[in-house]
């Protein structure tokens, strides 16, 4: 059952922290034409069917694709809405994966598009709404609503990823150096992408170190931003992406697995997660992943790896919880230099989330970037040549990871 | 397209306002829908939620139902739109050959929101929104009135559809006890509070509180969890313009599109004929002919004419159909429930006898923008 | 893509020329009803009244929930069983939020922590004394749950955490 999967092309928009010259439509139309313009031998009529989300929260629109329909080129096509929170970028380019490998009939070339126009909404009551309704719960339970307030306010993404950074900090005792080192690396490589929303060619680690904390152990100048974006990705048969382009890129492994949720539980209960930085979620989905792609030695085998880390310590993290890396190893790799762009394993040389967030989009920039890599088409190319990678994206309360595993050889397992 | 089999289902009794917590009833709906299979917790490979972040009130509405959907360690994801289309999305992963068991949840509280209000934040947020003119009542009017006008059929001949679905959720025992009404006639329905002139009150699907669960298998392994699983045959989907002024309101081109995408997989030439019985989402009671005549059980402008009885030739919505409960994200997942029933015969006093053949659809948006259909067989 | 939408480029789109108007509009999260169940807590929050903590515990997995939940998650069963917690915890992380007093003007430094109570294998949020020192918090540091002089049966009975010297030896954090 099933079929092999390939990707044909990825395109991005310009991303910034705020595009008040498009509309969101408009957005979403500038990555599809970028994605369309890599892949010359396609046309928006050639494709099957469609695939999008975003965060509907953000923006203040639910089911936006349904007044943005025209604006896709979906009009009388199939298209499937797949929203997962931050990870959604992640979703929908699996779930373009899937309507590919389905099989379905007539359904051969799928268009995934992932978006997001953060200025046009409230973020921060965007982000806080996530637990809004858990936390106040709390307060039937006898916890008075001030406290609730500081609750949500340590409740939203920056806070959940505060409590993490803490314990990775302690487990691996890694000073704030090391975290700032890693958004350094980030912003440098952001500015060699010409997409990318906050290009620091001559950032230090002392410029950074010297902003004030946002939550401790996070300061102003380790948090990623907030972004106004689109990226779009075409999937395609193995016999067509032949057709259309010179290197397709199979998608060998795919996963999105869950743990429980970290902080705080369903219904103001307690979390699962007594160690939120454990991560089985993301240990999980690359063991799903690579057993699908047959990566049996991922430290070896993989060449180049798109990690979602809106903050530094989650670069770490990823990078060994997703086999890259030895436990607790991943500070020195940086320091090293074997993350670097002319390095052994580079890790976001498109930038990562560190430097462009456009929440709904950023999980699929992540596999859209590892996929031109192999291609050769990047805009920040590493110098040696990529056979396999990897793009992971990461979502809900700490618990739901998202992974794609790609390569230059059709690999899948059946 | 390789056939792929439900293996369970369950779902919980509509309420208008359900006396249950929203993961009381999401662990209901996921642990019946296994214990009806059979199965554990651990068989469960793959789990698809539908949910909406502004039904639920959260952003990430399906943040903090890992535990309680069974989503624990296994491959998640939700999809944003019906029920049925989260099927979908549970099909092709199940097609895909990656997955062995896919459990697929959806529903929300209506209870907990005003649904009509929360609707407008669907439209457009530059034209529609800001003069909330078009709204999914207002829409549902012009479409009512689109078909009445070019088909010369009378508000009593819609108003009878609403009366037989009414009717028939009075045998159904899930259905919302609101709208079981054995005893409605005509006038009743037209004679209710007006929503938008011509559609009243009594066409409307009524919002309520439901969550259902479905599991999917491939062929193998569907027979050895169970001797009766339904097949999914056929499946088609498909979007339509979002103005209103861009379709032809009195037809719905995107289910005509999908149906023929799922009849083409399902190798059906003669729907009328070969199809036993139709479960179709209707947001409003005019919407069930007009997919009747897209799906082509009967020529444009006569679905009126279709005996859609439970005992007829062709029962439409035996269950009561949307208008006997409508939960959002949930309604299109209960219809292929319901259409499952029909083919295993557990549908009770509603059963159509000999049911062979069924299709289920599902819709999303003004006007059913989006809609999704399935042909399901029995084994 | 239809004739209607077709467009040959977006080129003609330049950068510095805003072409957009803003509209306002919002996210009424007010108009919502959250439901949730209680019938699981109950026992749970009379236990509180007597300075007891409990929490329930799934007989399939045998993880203890504190405070208690209605399903474990890893089984889908609901947990049937009660246990006591002691009222000894750790802490199992910590994040440190800045708070500016809206009429000083002034950042209080509060950290929020994870506590993983002993017995329990769930972590909840809470408060430390105000008068631990920030600087002092780490990672499996030992407290104490300080209960209010009168208790009224909810989770505002433990005022805050206070520190305190462990001396067992079951478990060993290190700092």
């Amino acid at each position: 059952m099933g079929r092999q999967v390939a990707i044909a092309s990825a395109g991005f928009s310009e991303h910034a922290s705020k595009r008040s010259d498009v509309s969101m439509p408009e957005l979403v139309s500038e990555a599809i034409e970028d994605c369309l313009k890599n892949a010359p031998g396609v046309e928006i009529g050639d494709i099957d069917a469609f695939v999008n989300g975003n965060m509907p929260a953000f923006e203040g629109s639910n089911i936006p694709e349904l007044w943005m329909t025209d604006w896709m080129g979906a009009r009388n096509k199939p298209l499937l809405r797949v929203t997962t929170g931050g990870t959604t970028g992640g979703t929908v380019a699996i779930s373009g994966y899937y309507t590919v490998a389905a099989g379905l009939p007539g359904i051969d070339t799928v268009l995934a598009v992932a978006f997001e126009q953060q200025s046009q909404g409230d973020t921060s009551v965007g982000l806080a709404s996530v637990a809004y309704g858990e936390i106040s719960i709390l307060n039937t339970l006898g916890i008075p609503y001030e406290q609730i307030s500081r609750l949500l306010s340590a409740g939203a993404a920056i806070g959940v990823a505060a409590y993490q950074a803490t314990t990775y900090m302690n487990k691996t005792k890694i000073k704030e150096e090391d975290l700032a080192r890693v958004v350094v690396q980030n912003r440098r490589n952001a500015a060699k992408t010409w997409w990318a929303h906050l290009k620091m060619p001559n950032l230090t680690i002392e410029e950074v170190l010297d902003t004030p904390y946002v939550q401790y152990p996070l300061r102003y100048g380790m948090v990623c931003p907030a972004s106004d974006g689109a990226c779009a990705m075409l999937f395609t048969t193995e016999e067509k992406a032949k057709d259309i382009c010179d290197i397709p890129v199979y998608v060998n492994g795919v996963a999105s697995v869950a743990n429980e949720t970290a902080v705080l539980g369903y219904d103001g209960s307690g979390s699962c997660q007594i160690d939120p930085s454990m991560q089985l979620g993301a240990i999980r989905s690359a063991e799903l992943t690579y057993s699908q792609a047959g990566i049996s030695f991922p430290r070896k085998e993989i060449d180049y790896a798109e990690v979602y880390s809106p903050f530094p310590n989650q670069e770490l993290m990823w990078v060994e919880k997703l086999g890259l890396f030895e436990e607790a190893t991943a500070p020195e790799m940086y320091e090293a230099g074997v993350t670097a762009v002319n390095g052994e394993l580079p890790v976001n040389c498109s930038g990562g989330v560190n430097a462009t967030n456009a929440i709904g989009a950023s999980a699929m920039e992540r596999p859209a970037e590892a996929a031109l890599q192999i291609m050769g088409k990047a805009s920040n190319q590493v110098p040696k040549t990529v056979h396999t990678s990897i793009g992971s994206g990461w979502g809900g309360s700490l618990n739901l990871i998202t992974l794609m595993a790609m390569s230059d050889q059709p690999r899948r397992k059946f | 397209m390789q056939k792929v089999g439900i293996v369970g289902y369950y779902q919980v009794k509509l309420y208008s306002d359900a006396n249950y917590g929203r993961y009381e009833m999401i662990f209901e709906a996921s642990r019946g829908a296994l214990d009806k299979a059979g199965l554990k917790k651990k068989d469960i490979s793959t789990v698809i939620s539908c949910t909406n972040d502004y039904y639920d009130g959260r952003t990430i509405s399906n943040c903090f139902t890992v535990e309680v959907g069974g989503g624990y360690m296994a491959d998640e994801s939700k999809v944003e739109m019906d029920g049925a289309h989260a099927v979908l999305y549970g099909l092709m992963r199940v097609l895909s050959g990656n997955h062995n068991l896919a459990a697929i949840w959806g529903g929300s509280m209506a209870s907990c929101y005003p649904y009509h209000t929360v609707r407008l934040y669907e439209t457009d947020p530059t034209w529609e929104r800001s003069l909330a003119y078009v709204n999914d009542v207002t829409s549902a009017g012009f479409q009512m009135r689109a078909y009445m006008e070019k088909y010369g059929v009378t508000a009593e001949e819609i108003a009878k559809v609403a009366v037989k679905n009414k009717k028939n959720a009075a045998k159904n025992p899930l259905a919302l006890k609101e709208a079981q009404l054995p005893n409605i006639t005509v006038k009743d329905v037209l004679d209710s509070g007006i929503y938008a002139d011509p559609v009243t009150e009594l066409m409307v699907a009524p919002p309520c509180d439901c969550v259902a669960a479905l599991l999917l298998a491939p062929e193998k392994q569907a027979l050895k969890i169970t001797d009766k699983p339904v097949w999914i045959t056929g499946v088609g989907y498909n979007q339509d313009p979002y103005y209103l002024g861009d379709r032809d309101l009195s037809g719905c081109k995107s289910m005509n599109l999908a149906g023929k995408m799922a009849y083409n997989a399902a190798g059906i030439n003669d729907p009328s004929s070969e199809i036993d019985v139709a479960e179709l989402f209707e947001a409003n009671a005019h919407e069930e002919l007009i997919f009747a005549e897209e799906l082509g059980f009967a020529k444009k402008g006569k679905g009126i004419e279709i005996n859609s009885a439970i005992n007829g030739d062709l029962p439409i919505n035996p269950s009561g159909g949307a208008l006997g409960g409508n939960p959002p994200c949930a309604t299109g997942l209960i219809r292929i429930i319901e259409a499952v029933k029909q083919l295993t015969g557990e549908a009770g006093d509603y059963q159509v006898k000999g049911a062979k053949r069924a299709v289920a659809s599902g819709q999303v948006g003004m006007c059913a923008q989006n809609n999704i259909i399935y042909v399901l067989e029995a084994n | 893509m239809s004739k209607m939408t077709q467009r040959k480029s977006l080129d003609y789109i330049k950068k510095d020329y805003v072409r957009t108007r803003t509209l306002t509009g919002s996210w009424y999260l007010a108009s919502y009803k959250f439901k949730f169940n209680i019938t699981h807590m109950k026992p749970f929050l009379e236990k509180l009244k007597e300075k007891k903590l409990i929490g329930n515990q799934c007989s399939s997995c045998n993880r203890v929930f504190y405070p208690p939940r209605q399903v474990c998650g890893k089984c889908l069963v609901k947990p049937d069983k009660w246990v006591d917690i002691r009222n000894t915890a750790r802490v199992s992380t910590f994040a440190i939020s800045y708070l500016k007093d809206p009429e000083t003007g002034e950042v209080q430094e509060r950290p929020m922590v994870l506590v993983h109570h002993d017995g329990a294998d769930t972590t909840s949020i809470a408060e430390l004394n105000p008068e631990i020192d920030v600087k002092d918090v780490y990672v499996g540091m030992p407290i104490i749950a300080h209960w209010r002089d009168e208790t009224v049966g909810g989770l505002m009975d433990i005022e805050y955490y206070d520190k305190f010297i462990d001396d067992s030896d079951d478990i060993r954090y290190k700092k």
